[in-house]
């Protein structure tokens, strides 16, 4: 049966004859080791393109639904962060393979003529293999991708006639929808037809001239020694491709896939880096500034390009041995070890640099807060607009809109009548409260004038310490340790040595000429004060802040008092 | 190893040899078949979970009551289009107030029916004659009474009825889609 249809096949498509063409290529000299990167690039390309098709069926293309889609991907679709780890991570392992596959093939001489060619197709390809790491790093619209790729495209913008090639590139003067569709349209249209179109010819080439073999045996050596490449070669290339795949999956694993910043905000700072594999053309720019800058976007990369073009025409070397190539090979000994000093440079520096790891610290933590907000689905609206979820940001939202214009926090708004509210019923606060009630970030800019100040010659430093206390037990403290022995003398305090109680009552729905302290500052006080402050037990009648009771939702109060006892720090 | 003393031609290649040699390649091809078919299955299994995700996701909308107009927009025997607005989650979004589907509205005998706007037969949005009083779909010429009964054309059922509720005079309608193209009105 088997053969039958291998004969019909055989007769109209000569798939046994290609299959032989490919499998019994020789190999002189037997297989190697050696051989094993290009292969492993075709595996790692090949695994790409079907990872890079999974991602694009869940990906969309926009300024406001580029971040939303990957994070939705990542973190909501099973197996998501895997792919997603497996394809940034596999773009890494591409550009080692490509640097291992070079350095060989330099090692070896095998860029010489005949094969000068297939040097060239080589070359263009580990180009394209860069160009996929450049745009593909910005299409997730996270902090990291957007202002790391804004650093190259204002590199390109600062060459000469840069300008249009930048603007071109990221579809006008700034970044937005038709920077993503253009990087995508590169990245997933032009640059996978480009590199598999070099890799036919490359390959070809390959087969015309053969593997370039050990130099020493004599060529009647290597014809007796020569396998053919399956399964010889091919099963040591598989065992190659495996090892490079259990790694990505180990690395994949290991750091539960690739990193998702927060969403692209243009307003915001970010600490950018570029891909690893870009970080030494990035810390040559820490040394060549001003006018010297283009020596290091466009000089050294542009010499080291044409060098590596013309590698098989300045070899003028008339054997293959390395003895006679030693120049070359210190050349490119040179630049391999110059590349890996300014690599380690910038990775020491940025290890050292605290200011940089502050900013990463705040950048995780930003990005987890995003994805963890993302889960609840995200406004059209796009990326950034996932902090809308955040109850705190609709608190913030109706604070400035409604508490701010006499109330400051953390130093925005106030300056006029309403006390401060940074650090709000802290002890702090209240230690500072009572000291002095006329002060301006308290009561001072208000009509509330009664209330005396208590300084140290008629309160001491410790009976403050206590009258704070026993505030706290009353409900501040929201739950929060108190220090009950220290209450107790603060009640004390609060009853006989300073009569306190003459002015606040602390049992419930009790109303003096100050404000009940019952569960004073708590989130349910706060929720009454600013319901109607001129209730007979807060402030009453002559309470100069209006009522909100039918300006704003029951809900929305809430979730105000929430935000303003939550401005108290949580070791308070 | 075989390959090192692998004669010119086979003629001349002894048979212990020869069986070394084939055995070793029957391995080496083995070997290489379940290596490549491990890697591809370190993305072909996670890829077959990813890609069905969506098919283990619940209804969309397993909505509540979405309210609509006062009972009186709705005068007898005359069919009234109502858009449902809803918030919905769709992929990553979550979108608040947007039209997630229509009912044509009519009051019966002081009986009031929600009608889906999705035509049962393969899904074209219904359209209300009032010269004839029919609700016709305009793609297959599917012809409907007031009440929804199929009067003419293919579809293989009546338009489907939504629940409807009338609180304090206000007309709520629960949103639903059903498979169309069968006799049976099942949710999708």
């Amino acid at each position: 049966m088997s053969t039958r249809w291998g004969a019909w096949l055989e007769d109209r498509a000569r798939l046994t004859t290609f299959w032989r063409w490919f499998a019994d290529e020789p190999v002189p000299g037997g297989a190697r080791l050696r051989y094993v990167f290009g292969s492993v690039l075709v595996y790692l390309f090949m695994q790409q393109v079907v990872l890079g098709i999974l991602l694009a069926t869940y990906y969309s293309p926009s300024a406001s639904d580029a971040w939303a889609s990957t994070a939705y991907l990542n973190d909501q679709i099973e197996a998501g962060w895997f792919l997603r780890g497996l394809h940034s991570y596999g773009s890494s392992a591409m550009v080692i393979v490509l640097v291992l596959h070079a350095l060989q093939v330099i090692v070896s001489g095998a860029y010489r003529r005949p094969r000068e060619l297939t040097w060239l197709t080589g070359l263009g390809m580990g180009a394209i293999v860069l160009a996929f790491a450049f745009t593909g790093y910005l299409l997730p619209w996270d902090q990291k991708g957007y202002w790391a790729t804004q650093v190259a495209t204002s590199i390109i913008g600062n060459i000469p006639l840069g300008e249009s090639i930048q603007h071109f590139l990221q579809g006008g003067a700034e970044y937005g929808n038709l920077t993503l569709t253009r990087f995508f349209a590169i990245h997933v249209f032009v640059l996978p037809f480009g590199l598999g179109g070099l890799l036919v010819a490359h390959l070809a080439l390959f087969r015309v001239h053969g593997v370039t073999p050990p130099i020493r045996p004599t060529d009647a050596e290597l014809q007796r020694k020569s396998q053919p490449f399956v399964p010889y070669q091919l099963f040591i290339d598989v065992c190659a491709m495996v090892l490079t795949g259990a790694v990505l999956v180990f690395v994949t694993f290991s750091t539960h896939g690739a990193e998702l910043f927060a969403p692209a905000q243009p307003s915001s700072n970010f600490v950018a880096r570029p891909e690893w594999y870009f970080l030494s053309l990035f810390q040559l720019l820490h040394y060549l500034r001003g006018p010297l800058q283009l020596v290091g976007t466009v000089v050294i990369p542009g010499s080291i390009a044409i060098f590596l073009l013309a590698l098989p025409w300045v070899d003028r070397a008339r054997e293959r041995g390395l003895r006679h190539r030693w120049p070359i090979l210190v050349v490119v000994g040179g630049l391999f070890s110059g590349v890996i000093a300014l690599t380690a440079v910038s990775m020491v520096a940025d290890a050292n640099d605290e200011l940089y790891q502050k900013g990463l610290a705040e950048a995780q933590a930003q990005a987890e807060e995003a994805r963890r907000l993302a889960l609840a689905g995200i406004s059209p609206m796009g990326g950034a607009a996932v902090f809308e979820n955040d109850p705190r940001f609709h608190a913030r939202q109706l604070f400035e809109r409604n508490c701010q214009a006499c109330h400051e926090i953390s130093g925005v708004g106030g300056g006029a009548e309403g006390p401060s509210l940074a650090g709000y019923a802290s002890r702090d606060w209240l230690a500072g409260m009572i000291r002095n009630p006329k002060a301006d970030q308290y009561f001072g800019l208000s009509k509330h004038d009664e209330m005396d100040a208590y300084p140290t010659k008629s309160l001491s430093d410790a009976d403050l310490r206590a009258l704070v206390e026993y505030l706290m037990s009353h409900g501040v403290a929201d739950g929060g340790p108190v220090d009950a022995e220290l209450a107790a003398r603060g009640k004390a305090v609060f009853e006989d040595d300073q009569n306190c109680s003459m002015c606040h009552e602390v049992e419930p729905g009790e109303s003096g000429g100050g404000p009940n302290l019952h569960e004073y500052a708590t989130r349910a006080w706060v929720t009454r004060v600013i319901e109607d402050p001129s209730q007979a037990d807060l402030y009453g009648p002559s309470a100069q802040m209006p009522k909100y009771v039918d300006k704003l939702e029951k809900q929305e109060i809430e979730l105000l008092a929430e935000f303003i006892v939550g401005q108290r720090t949580p070791a308070e | 190893m075989a390959a090192d003393d692998a004669p010119e031609s086979e003629e001349d290649q002894d048979v212990g040899a020869e069986s070394d040699d084939a055995s070793r390649r029957t391995f080496l091809n083995l070997g290489t078949g379940v290596l490549a078919a491990a890697a591809a299955a370190t993305v072909v299994a996670p890829a077959a979970v990813y890609l069905t995700a969506p098919l283990r996701r619940g209804p969309a909308g397993e909505g509540g009551f979405i309210p609509t107009f006062d009972r009186t927009m709705f005068p007898s025997g005359e069919p009234v289009k109502v858009e449902l607005v809803a918030d919905q989650v769709d992929g990553w979004n979550a979108i608040h107030d947007v039209a997630i589907g229509a009912a044509w509205v009519v009051a019966l005998e002081g009986e009031l029916l929600a009608l889906s706007t999705v035509c049962p037969h393969l899904g074209c949005a219904i359209d209300f004659d009032p010269g004839e009083g029919k609700f016709k779909c305009p793609c297959h010429a599917s012809a409907f009474a007031l009440d929804g009964t199929v009067e003419f054309g293919p579809s293989p059922r009546p338009l489907d009825r939504l629940d409807v509720r009338v609180e304090d005079r206000l007309v709520s309608i629960r949103y639903e889609r059903f498979k169309t193209g069968i006799e049976t009105k099942e949710p999708v």
